[in-house]
């Protein structure tokens, strides 16, 4: 036997990332992990940092953005809550086209309490304007406003930014 | 900081850590401030590394284990014992694995 080290860099996705993510928030503890994708964008960039925290037996509410085990494919899946439909929810990423998915609330792990961007806390998406996102994402109204919003506003933002 | 072990002593694996065997790898993740983390430290074990781990309870000082593992291994026990001592440090140092004092069933 040769001496052992313990080694670092690993990269994880998929069922794997799903279990230890299951593990930590079994624990009572939140996980950080890096989001993968456009799906949630412009909310949830591919590469940013995000927080899942446990749901702690509290039932996730329409606009939460909640990290879940899709049922078919079984990989982890960070999108919004639409609406709830019996005892299940609607779920969708806010930069997608599809009517979004139906989930049982077992199929939820947990719901994302943090962004970071390029280290930067980002708050837009999770507060309560999350409501009104989830309203518009769900009717497929989000980015016919958003856009034209994003243009009219983005160069007063950027100029108050200097 | 110390992180001498001792052989008399039993290991187990720290309350700030999540250890789970994912396609037969090893991977822990240390809950460092309360959070699980992967982006700051995940670590795995390799196949030997796994053997230790899967041995350390309250029931087996790190001699026992050492002397089990010479006998799965077929290697000369110093050297087995010098590995454990040398993993059991790292993990200690990383504070992935606790000191308790040996508990015997027997």
């Amino acid at each position: 036997m040769k001496s052992e080290k313990l080694s670092n860099e690993i990269s994880l996705s998929g069922p794997a990332l799903v279990e230890l993510l299951r593990a930590v928030l079994d624990k009572g503890m939140p996980f950080r992990f890096q989001a993968k994708g456009a799906s949630m964008s412009p909310f949830i960039k591919d590469g940013d940092v995000i927080i899942v925290s446990p749901l702690s037996g509290a039932l996730p509410r329409r606009g939460d953005v909640v990290a879940f085990t899709h049922p078919q494919t079984q990989s982890l899946v960070v999108h919004r809550i639409v609406a709830k439909k019996g005892d299940c929810f609607i779920i969708k990423g806010d930069n997608t086209s599809n009517t979004g998915d139906l989930i049982l609330k077992a199929n939820i792990l947990g719901c994302v309490t943090r962004v970071k961007r390029d280290g930067k806390k980002i708050f837009m998406g999770l507060g309560p304007e999350r409501f009104l996102i989830a309203l518009l994402t769900r009717r497929g109204l989000l980015f016919p406003l958003l856009y034209p919003l994003k243009r009219m506003l983005g160069p007063i933002i950027r100029r108050l930014a200097i | 900081m110390n992180t001498q072990v001792n052989l008399d002593s039993a290991y187990v694996p720290s309350e700030d850590i999540v250890a789970r065997e994912i396609e037969g790898e090893l991977i822990i993740v240390p809950l460092v401030s309360g959070i699980g983390d992967m982006e700051d430290e995940l670590y795995t074990l390799n196949d030997t590394g796994k053997a230790v781990w899967e041995k350390l309870d309250r029931q087996k000082s790190l001699k026992d284990i050492a002397k089990e593992l010479t006998e799965e291994f077929e290697a000369p026990e110093g050297e087995i014992q010098k590995d454990v001592v040398g993993l059991v440090q790292e993990l200690v140092k990383r504070k992935m694995v606790v000191e308790v004092s040996v508990k015997n069933e027997k």
